[in-house]
């Protein structure tokens, strides 16, 4: 019977190129928006994957990567003595004013990392070299910040024309120079400002007035010490905070930085009630339309259900035809829908804006909605059909 | 046993069956007796609203009446539940309905295996016998085609393989040929006569259209609920009523 049920489904094709239509779209915009929202969120906790480190210490009061709450640099050495750590390098993390040299100013994150080692310096340089950062007034600009602080000027066609940043530019921070001497590839943050990457000594010329300008301490444990390990023993040795550098959002490890950072927005802006919303609308749109499409499938059919219960089909063989015709206009319409959104993600992680990471999680997820979609539209057409009386077969 | 008893097909004996409240009570059947035989095809004929739909749904196990018995082929079915009633009808009864009732989303060798299917027979087998039989019924050639893009006849010819696919004992039509000219209608009939001619079957036809009397052998009248009378030679039947 269930070659048929689909048979009946697919032979009537406005119904079910409706109902596809509502599946899919209900699954494209549930997976797009979750994407887009997770895209958003991944960028809050941007610094944990540009600046790499297996162990992060910070102050105890620290709840998130971007709320940096300054140390002693006497605290260096304390960390450096724990049992098990290979070494520990300073870091320093700001939001500082640039001034450009067209007399503009952009906000931009301005790190300092440790001369000597490099440690937490971007992994890819496109133009210039990591070591020229030891030359005086030398900064590293990411290759989007180096696009936003360009210059605006008229291209040979007329039309305005950005010159992005190239090494030998300069501008300032706090009226001190930076010239750059690199363009390196780095994950956008959050906050929307550009990676200047510095000295950490310079870094601290740059934020003048700033009596602490440790904001944390990068550690690499030594061999067989685990990171979680070693931030026990850190953090019972120092009573500073350590954390793991370790980005799997889903985790329920507390260790993790990025973990914490995901959830302090979570619950602390509106950005998972907005996002949230779409995804409803979405959920409920798929509803309305697929369940009011394949309602009114049901209704069309309702006399050769009756007919065929008529003819001794039980309750249970009709239900089951009902859930194979709506699962599988379920599957399909995820199908169509989870396509489209990976397709507009492509264009999108192309483009850069607006993030887009689509986890496998969320393709569960959406699937089981629209699964659960498909779920109702079939209960609502079996408590139809199951109220049909077959005697209503000879009733003409 | 009697002789009688082996060749009573159907037994309805003292029904009754009313629908609405008991305030507002519609009378559909009152102490009906009926009685069809192994071998015959019997019309039930009367007025509309004369009960004979209600009858006939009360035969084939749709309906439950609030009193009297009811036996086809030696079971009772005054008694059973609403899922020993689906199962009686799937082994025992066709459907033959006054609008085909082809699924049109089907082709019309699917239509014909839905009896078949829902007995849970094979896929393969389903096709097989539903091949022959459409080949029976003289619609060889068409069985990949959709009902609807057949005639009134033919798809009525469909709707007797559907019927009669899995050979049950007893075959109810509806009103078979109220949607057929003539000729058709009366090569329907002829076709029912000739496929239900067996000594274990028996088929009821419930009709208004006194243009195919000539195919029952026998004709129970029905008038206000219950059977006014039975004949056997349809011209003694006064159809202008009908």
């Amino acid at each position: 019977m269930y070659r048929l049920a689909l048979n009946m489904l697919f032979g009537d094709r406005a119904k079910l190129a409706m109902l596809l239509c509502g599946l899919a779209f209900s699954a494209l915009l549930m997976a797009q928006q979750s994407s887009v929202f997770f895209g958003i969120m991944s960028w809050t906790y941007t610094p944990m994957v540009n600046i790499r480190a297996q162990v992060w210490v910070s102050d105890p009061m620290v709840e998130q990567v971007n709320d940096a709450k300054p140390l002693r640099d006497t605290d260096l050495g304390r960390v450096r003595s724990v049992d098990g750590v290979a070494w520990a390098a300073p870091l320093h993390t700001s939001f500082v004013q640039a001034r450009m040299q067209d007399g503009n100013f952009k906000l931009i994150t301005l790190v300092g990392i440790d001369a000597d080692t490099f440690a937490g310096a971007p992994a890819v340089l496109t133009q210039g070299r990591i070591e020229d950062l030891r030359l005086p007034d030398t900064v590293i600009v990411d290759e989007w910040g180096a696009a936003l602080m360009g210059r605006m000027g008229v291209g040979p066609d007329g039309k305005p024309k950005n010159t992005p940043l190239k090494v030998g530019d300069t501008f300032e921070i706090n009226d001190i120079q930076a010239r750059i001497v690199g363009i390196c590839k780095v994950k956008r943050a959050f906050t929307g400002g550009p990676f200047v990457y510095t000295t950490y000594d310079r870094a601290k010329g740059y934020t003048l007035g700033a009596r602490r300008t440790l904001s944390f301490m990068l550690v690499e444990p030594q061999k067989g010490v685990t990171p979680a390990e070693l931030c026990d023993r850190i953090e019972r040795a120092t009573g500073l905070k350590a954390w793991t550098s370790d980005t799997v959002i889903w985790s329920w490890g507390e260790r993790s930085l990025a973990r914490n950072t995901f959830w302090w927005f979570w619950t602390n802006t509106g950005i998972p009630f907005s996002f949230g919303t779409a995804v409803l609308l979405g959920l409920f749109v798929g509803i309305a339309i697929s369940g009011q499409t394949f309602y009114s499938f049901v209704l069309e059919n309702l006399k050769y259900f009756a007919a065929i219960k008529a003819m001794g089909a039980g309750m249970g063989v009709i239900a089951r035809m009902l859930f194979v015709q709506a699962f599988t206009a379920g599957l399909i319409g995820f199908g169509l829908g989870a396509g489209m959104a990976q397709a507009i993600g492509r264009v999108m992680i192309e483009k850069g804006m607006p993030p887009f990471v689509m986890f496998p999680q969320i393709l569960w997820a959406t699937f089981a909605l629209v699964l659960g979609i498909s779920f109702v539209s079939a209960v609502i057409g079996i408590i139809k059909v199951s109220r049909v009386d077959a005697a209503s077969v000879f009733r003409g | 046993m009697s002789h009688q008893a082996h060749t009573v097909a159907v037994r309805a004996t003292g029904v009754d069956m009313f629908f609405g409240t008991p305030e507002n009570r519609v009378v559909a059947l009152k102490q009906a007796d009926f009685e069809a035989r192994r071998g015959e095809l019997i019309m039930l004929v009367g007025p509309s609203g004369c009960g004979k739909t209600t009858l006939l749904s009360v035969i084939a196990g749709t309906l439950t009446p609030q009193a009297g018995t009811v036996e086809v082929f030696g079971q009772r079915l005054d008694g059973l539940g609403q899922e020993a009633l689906t199962t009686f009808r799937r082994q025992n009864l066709g459907f033959v309905f006054q609008s085909f009732n082809l699924i049109p989303t089907l082709t019309v060798v699917e239509n014909v295996m839905v009896p078949l299917l829902i007995q849970g027979r094979p896929f393969d087998e389903a096709h097989a016998r539903a091949l022959a039989i459409l080949d029976k019924v003289g619609l060889k050639g068409r069985e990949e085609g959709r009902p609807n893009a057949l005639s009134g006849g033919q798809q009525q010819r469909v709707a007797i393989a559907r019927a009669l696919v899995h050979e049950p004992p007893l075959l109810i039509c509806d009103e078979p040929t109220s949607a057929l000219d003539k000729d058709t209608g009366a090569q329907i009939m002829q076709m029912v006569r000739d496929l239900s001619r067996s000594p274990e079957r028996c088929v009821v036809v419930v009709t208004h259209d006194h243009r195919i009397f000539r195919f029952a052998d026998r004709i129970a009248e029905m008038e206000d609920g219950r059977i006014s009378r039975v004949v056997d030679d349809p011209k003694l039947l006064d159809t202008t009523h009908l």
